[in-house]
């Protein structure tokens, strides 16, 4: 088993021969057994990566390795849940489930299946078209868990829910991740939805990735400071920064020891991605992506 | 360990049962199309045929008396339904182009749920395997079958009723034989094409059927050049051109033995009209055209030549498939 | 068995509310030496934290000697924390001089804000603070000890 569960060189997406880049230039390697979030504005390109992972879509540049081998061929391994969680509405929740046991042979795992359809309080005789989008989710991450994937792609997967059933299915999320290993990549435009879950970070914006890597890390390699109105941050490679009044506020990265005189503190995660976002021209700090892979 | 559980894809006999659960109305409303549209013909084929043969001996044993009494109704009845049978079976290639289009592809791609049976270790060009055959192995053999019930009915009705279709009737002509079986194959695959390409179910539902019928049109205009026609020449007078089956071509025959076209001056033995195959130097008539013998050789050509477009058109779908999802292809040494 | 509760809002890093949460149950002797600590499973199910959170919780409880992981079987208790246990005299007296702070007119909050500044001026030291430090020198093992110890702890659940 390869320690590597997913690896893009300068991936690249074109929908249409003369159509717009969903996602170019996109280098980043993603260790088995993190739990990695996805994150970015909408339109970002973050289901344009997780729809190549899943071998849904063939890269129109660029190279992307998934556990070790093509999109295609590990398609077995691999589970995937769609932003719109499509199912076949004419099916009941019972014949889905039995649909995946059939399709994924020698791999599912029905106890899984049916603990997280019955934590909806779920009837099985019912049909998928008769059920509100959050118990579709339900039912669609049941068939993703249930396949036992050593890589699962979730776009956007609990959009839909209520905070209890949130709660509930990353619960279920995190120990399929505990007990089996299984790396986990979800995407979300909350972060604060995926910050106590996740620990790895994928920052993708304008359909670049812009920031990748352990979170910790990430986190610790930036820092907030206050400092007064005028001061200048050099050497230190800015993020952003901002000024209110007679006060200067920046997300940096330090390029040695910060003066006394500076207020400093870690930035929360979102804080973090909330400056890379705001200035699209903030450097990736690529030391620490290669420190990482 | 999971990891070392060797991922095999799915059997094709589970594909299958899948894919007929899917489409279970669709399944449901072919067996009972067939199942209607072939108990009509066995009706019209017995007595029908029976009744309406029945009604035109009475009717020309009747000669020229004044007061004749034959069964008129078995006869309309008759003539009826044929028209109606031959019609539905005809519609079948139309029904399959836009069933492909609207729900076998089209539906699919439009709500996302091909993408969900490409996550359940089915590779999208599994699935469009599945997806093609099982299909076309119901349309052949419910085609055929309608196809070959038509054939019986038309060929128990010929010589009996007067006014019964002839072999070349252009109707007729396809709905007794092997091309209609074609037609509906081209149509599954045309349909299934569109929904790929459109990726929206209404629209491919519109885009299969119609283009269905431009590739019927394709067929019936190069379907008389396929087999060489026979010429026959017949004097001057008369009702003109002679020769009945499916007419190529007609005119005039010069005294030098070149064909022209007939100018239009009405019947021939019309003045004016003699006045103008004189200037042609006109001394006969002549019809290129394929009469009866030619049916078979007709049919298989043309059905030979509509399967060769069918086997084109899937090619097309799978390389569109392949196209536009990861597919684990030979590459695989240059991507490692 | 202890059940972790994760305040997401208190701004004291999740792992180290776990580390905190077990001494205090070790402290009221709610675990004992002996005892199993949930597996990472368990925790994550019921909290959704990432399991890497709980593994790095129970490293610093083992590296502090709190614990001991035992291949396969899981995380057990091996010493008792703190020399005032639920039924020492200190906790008497603590008692008496809650007595006291209410018959005096203390609300809750007056006795926690002048409870817990005695404490920072008496226990400066803070563990959060220390792992923190420590979390670098970590680091590049980290990678290759997760996926063994996921799998551990998987195991005995």
């Amino acid at each position: 088993m390869t320690d590597t569960a997913m690896e893009a060189a300068e991936l690249g997406k074109r929908f249409g021969r003369r159509g717009g880049w969903g996602l170019r230039h996109c280098t980043f390697r993603l260790p088995a057994g993190r739990v990695c979030a996805v994150v970015g504005p909408n339109g970002a390109g973050k289901s344009t990566l997780l729809a190549l992972a899943a071998g849904l879509l063939a890269p129109t540049e660029g190279t992307l390795t998934v556990l070790g081998g093509e999109p295609a061929s590990a398609r077995a391994r691999v589970a995937f849940v769609d932003q719109h969680k499509p199912l076949y509405p004419q099916l009941t929740v019972a014949e889905t489930l039995r649909m995946g046991a059939d399709l994924n042979p020698g791999r599912w795992d029905a106890r899984t299946a049916e603990r997280v359809v019955a934590g909806g309080d779920l009837d099985p005789g019912k049909r998928i078209r008769a059920l509100s989008g959050g118990l579709r989710t339900r039912v669609a991450l049941a068939l993703a868990l249930a396949k036992r994937p050593e890589l699962l792609l979730l776009d956007e997967p609990m959009a839909d829910l209520d905070p209890l059933a949130r709660h509930e299915l990353m619960g279920s999320l995190m120990a399929q991740a505990a007990e089996h290993g299984t790396t986990i990549v979800m995407s979300s435009h909350v972060v604060a939805e995926l910050e106590d879950s996740c620990d790895h970070l994928l920052l993708v914006g304008g359909g670049r990735v812009r920031l990748a890597g352990e979170i910790d890390d990430l986190l610790a390699a930036h820092t907030r400071v206050s400092a007064p109105a005028g001061t200048s941050l050099a050497p230190h490679t800015v993020v952003t920064s901002r000024t209110t009044g007679r006060q200067l506020s920046a997300v940096l990265r330090p390029a040695g020891p910060l003066p006394g005189d500076w207020r400093a503190g870690a930035p929360t995660l979102e804080e973090l991605v909330l400056s890379y976002l705001r200035n699209p021209e903030a450097p990736a700090p690529t030391e620490l992506q290669e420190t990482t892979a | 360990m999971t990891a070392l559980t060797l991922p095999s894809p799915a059997p094709a006999s589970r594909r299958t049962r899948w894919l007929l659960r899917l489409h279970r109305p669709a399944l449901c409303t072919w067996a009972a199309l067939v199942l209607v549209l072939g108990a009509a013909l066995l009706w019209l084929w017995g007595p029908l045929t029976d009744a309406a043969a029945q009604a035109w001996r009475q009717y020309n044993a009747c000669g020229l008396t004044a007061r004749c009494s034959y069964d008129q109704a078995a006869i309309l009845r008759y003539k009826d339904l044929y028209q109606y049978t031959t019609l539905a079976v005809l519609a079948v290639p139309f029904l399959t182009a836009a069933w492909a289009g609207g729900g076998l592809t089209g539906r699919e791609l439009e709500t996302g749920t091909a993408r969900l049976a490409w996550t359940q270790s089915v590779s999208p060009v599994r699935w469009l395997a599945t997806a093609l055959t099982v299909p076309a192995v119901l349309v052949t053999a419910g085609t055929t079958l309608l196809v070959w019930l038509h054939r019986l009915v038309w060929t128990a009705g010929e010589g009996r009723i007067d006014t019964a279709d002839r072999w070349y009737d252009i109707l007729t002509f396809y709905a007794n034989g092997p091309l209609t079986v074609a037609l509906a194959l081209a149509g599954l695959v045309v349909g299934a094409l569109a929904g790929l390409l459109l990726r929206r179910a209404l629209a491919a539902l519109f885009t299969g059927a119609v283009a269905l019928a431009a590739l019927w049109a394709a067929v019936g205009t190069v379907l008389p050049h396929l087999w060489p026609s026979v010429t026959r020449v017949t004097a001057l007078g008369g009702d003109g051109p002679a020769g009945a089956g499916i007419t190529v071509d007609e005119g005039l025959v010069t005294a030098g033995g070149a064909h022209v076209a007939r100018p239009l001056c009405g019947i021939g033995a019309h003045p004016s009209c003699a006045e103008a195959y004189a200037r042609l130097d006109a001394v006969g008539y002549y019809r290129d055209y394929h009469p009866r013998a030619h049916y078979w050789p007709l049919q298989l050509t043309a059905t030979g030549l509509l399967a060769a477009v069918t086997v084109l058109l899937t090619v097309a779908a799978f390389w569109l498939l392949r196209r536009r999802t990861a597919t684990a292809a030979v590459r695989r040494r240059g991507t490692a | 068995m202890v059940a972790y509760r994760i305040d997401r809002h208190s701004g004291v890093a999740t792992y180290v509310q776990i580390v905190q949460q077990t001494k205090q149950a070790i402290r009221l002797n709610l675990l004992r030496p002996g005892d199993k600590l949930p597996t990472a499973r368990e925790v994550v199910e019921a909290t959704a934290i990432n399991p890497n959170t709980v593994l790095k919780a129970y490293r610093e409880l083992e590296r502090e000697g709190l614990v001991e992981a035992r291949r396969g079987l899981g995380t057990f208790v091996r010493r008792s924390l703190g020399a005032a246990p639920a039924d020492s005299p200190l906790r008497g007296e603590l008692d008496a001089w809650a007595v006291r702070a209410r018959a005096a007119g203390l609300e809750r909050e007056d006795v926690a804000a002048l409870f817990s500044a005695v404490l920072e001026q008496h226990f400066a030291h803070h563990a959060g603070e220390r792992a923190q430090h420590e979390q670098h020198e970590q680091h590049e093992q980290r990678d290759r000890r997760d996926q063994r110890d996921r799998r551990d702890q998987g195991g005995a659940s």
